[in-house]
């Protein structure tokens, strides 16, 4: 039953206004690889731009979080190269050990050899103290070079082939023994002389020479390593650095812009603000010397006609009295638009109050206090159960006294006037309210001059009053923050629409 | 008596003095108005100065007192007679042209015994007049001679 779609487009006064044409300076220019040879963009623009779109908030985000990453980064690149430093130190005090477990080894041997081969010539047991030594010392020798090359396995062999020369060479240094124990100094003449165990001794001289140089090789490349790394970072360090000095640079200049945008705005509200309070306050004096200076006058000009027109007398013809009459009148009617004026002054500085008002029962109230001006008037009431609003009961009570009475007004040529007021939709945001009448109506080229001050839509001598009625239900609605609008016909009738916010608008 | 009490009108402005004035004269009351043209006269006549030094003694039945006026303001004159133990039983009637709400609140918390609005349409303003000038020029019984307020 409602035409939502025109009435939701009659809200704002600048509706009312034809579709004017685009002007050219708003017409979307055409592309522009059609005059100027299209350039491909460079490939950082396009981050950049997507960067411009961003808020300040989420530069400022996406600023740290660079810095955040590139810390990350810096620090796991560090943790591992110093892991690996920590790593080939470790490994470097093993190869020291072994290098010197090994020539330890070298040189046990070598003396059990000598000292065997004193023995098998002099047969002296004193001699064979070394040998013995060496028996006992090679199992722990072999757990203790298994320990330092565990991990290598190319030293690894090297240590079997190690323990098999050296069992070699032990045991054939017990056989030689054993020789001179059983048959003296003769048995073993010629490996007394040679050495019971020459060629393993030699190849024990070989296999520690090979697993130390094996040693000193890796070493050197550890050492090497360590140096590269230590080089890499400490450039990754610097470079590191540079470029989170340069990011937080940025994320502090665009911080320090957005703070002294912030800064510019906030003086420059905070100017307008005492502007508007020094207009503010004028403002009210005007109205204060409005309402008691140019009233006076007017005071006056009725009084004096009055006066005048009882000092004549009966001798006042009829168009004397008329005139008169009309001095009267204007005068009393500019007290009323200066009230009227006052009034919507007030409504518009007035401190509101948020209370629930129940509009059922402000809409009763107002009908009662109406009822002598509504004494001799046929008026079919249809009134809906009308909803609880937030909001200020006196401003809100004029909203209606005025919705009410100009329905009243704008019927009084039907023969029976018919009102209605009904809600005319409900939302989770907004209770709209309609007034409804079949009265005069009026041209929706019009609608939306209604709402202005001062509009009327007709003559004085068709209807009375000065205009400002609906001007102030506006002002009211928005303080509210709500809207109004209207719709009607010419002699079809008039609706007015208030809508209201459920919640209390933010003040 | 309230009949031989005078009724002090403070008013600056001549027209609205005659307007008042008619008004009286129609409930044949203006013989009993003073007419004060600013709030200084005003204190003049409550305390027997200046012009009003040989003026026979007593308060005014009641005082019509405009908001505005030169030298000394309505509010200032409601200020010194309701701070002053003799005047302070004085009715005094607030009689302005100004709606403004601030002005009604600081008239009435200053002590004022009525507040009336200056109606633009004559006849308002006639009948307002005369029923006040009746109400508290004849009607109304004024404190006794020489009667001070407790505080």
């Amino acid at each position: 039953m409602f035409d939502r779609e025109s009435s939701s487009s009659m809200e704002s006064p600048t509706n009312d206004q034809p579709q004017v044409p685009l002007a050219p300076a708003e017409k979307p220019t055409p592309p522009a690889t059609g005059t100027v040879p299209a350039r491909p963009d460079p490939f950082w623009r396009t981050p950049i731009m997507w960067f411009r779109t961003l808020t300040i908030e989420r530069r400022i985000l996406a600023g740290f979080s660079l810095v955040f990453t590139g810390i990350l980064v810096i620090s796991a690149v560090s943790y591992r190269n110093t892991s690996v430093l920590i790593a080939n130190s470790g490994l470097d005090t093993r190869s020291h050990e072994l290098v010197q477990l090994l020539s330890t080894i070298d040189v046990t041997m070598d003396e059990a050899e000598n000292s065997h081969r004193r023995y098998l010539v002099t047969g002296e047991a004193l001699y064979l103290e070394a040998y013995k030594t060496v028996v006992e010392q090679k199992p722990t020798f072999i757990t203790y070079l298994n320990d330092l090359t565990r991990g290598m396995p190319e030293q690894q062999h090297r240590v079997d082939l190690l323990n098999q020369m050296m069992e070699r060479q032990v045991n054939a240094e017990a056989d030689a023994i054993a020789q001179r124990d059983e048959g003296g100094f003769e048995a073993v003449m010629k490996m007394a002389l040679e050495g019971a165990a020459k060629q393993e001794l030699g190849a024990i001289h070989r296999i520690i020479a090979e697993m130390e140089s094996y040693e000193r090789q890796a070493l050197r490349r550890r050492v090497m390593e360590s140096a590269a790394s230590t080089t890499n970072t400490i450039v990754l360090l610097g470079i590191g650095a540079l470029l989170q000095l340069v990011l937080l640079a940025s994320v502090y200049y665009l911080i320090r812009h957005d703070i002294t945008e912030r800064r510019r705005v906030a003086a420059e509200l905070k100017l307008r603000g005492e502007l508007l309070a020094a207009a503010n306050k004028e403002l009210e004096a005007f109205s204060y010397s409005v309402s008691h200076d140019l009233r006076a006058p007017l005071r006056h000009i009725d009084g004096y006609a009055s006066l005048l027109r009882k000092a004549v007398g009966e001798s006042l013809n009829e168009k004397a009295a008329r005139y008169l009459q009309t001095i009267s009148d204007s005068a009393k009617q500019m007290g009323q638009l200066i009230d009227d004026l006052l009034v919507f002054s007030r409504m518009g500085r007035q401190e509101m109050l948020h209370t629930t008002v129940n509009l059922d029962q402000l809409v009763k109230a107002i009908l009662y206090d109406l009822r002598l001006d509504l004494q001799g008037r046929e008026i079919s009431w249809t009134i809906d159960t009308l909803p609880e609003v937030s909001g200020d009961p006196a401003m809100l009570r004029q909203v209606f006294m005025n919705l009410i009475t100009n329905a009243v007004k704008f019927t009084s040529t039907r023969p029976i006037a018919k009102i209605e007021i009904g809600v005319d939709r409900r939302t989770s945001a907004e209770v709209v309210i309609c007034v409804r009448d079949n009265g005069v109506g009026f041209d929706m080229q019009y609608a939306a001059k209604l709402f202005g001050v001062f509009q009327r839509l007709h003559r004085v001598d068709e209807f009375e009053g000065t205009g400002i009625g609906l001007a102030n239900v506006r002002r009211i609605v928005h303080r509210h923050g709500g809207r109004t609008w209207a719709e009607g016909m010419p002699d079809k009738g008039a609706t007015f629409y208030v809508a209201l916010p459920t919640r209390r608008p933010r003040s | 008596m309230t009949a031989t009490k005078p009724i002090l009108l403070a008013e600056d402005n001549p027209r609205d003095a005659e307007l008042a004035l008619a008004a009286m004269e129609e409930q044949r009351i203006s013989d009993k108005v003073v007419l004060c043209h600013d709030g200084a006269e005003v204190l003049d006549y409550l305390y027997c100065r200046g012009q009003f030094k040989s003026r026979l003694k007593g308060n005014p039945a009641v005082v019509f007192l405009d908001l505005k006026m030169p030298k000394v303001n309505g509010l200032e004159v409601l200020r010194t007679i309701k701070a002053d133990t003799n005047l302070k039983p004085i009715p005094v009637v607030m009689l302005t042209s100004s709606r403004e709400e601030r002005d009604l609140a600081e008239s009435y918390a200053l002590g004022a015994n009525a507040y009336v609005v200056k109606p633009v349409e004559f006849h308002q303003f006639l009948s307002a007049v005369k029923e006040l000038g009746t109400f508290w020029g004849v009607i109304n019984e004024p404190p006794p001679e020489g009667s001070r307020s407790s505080n």
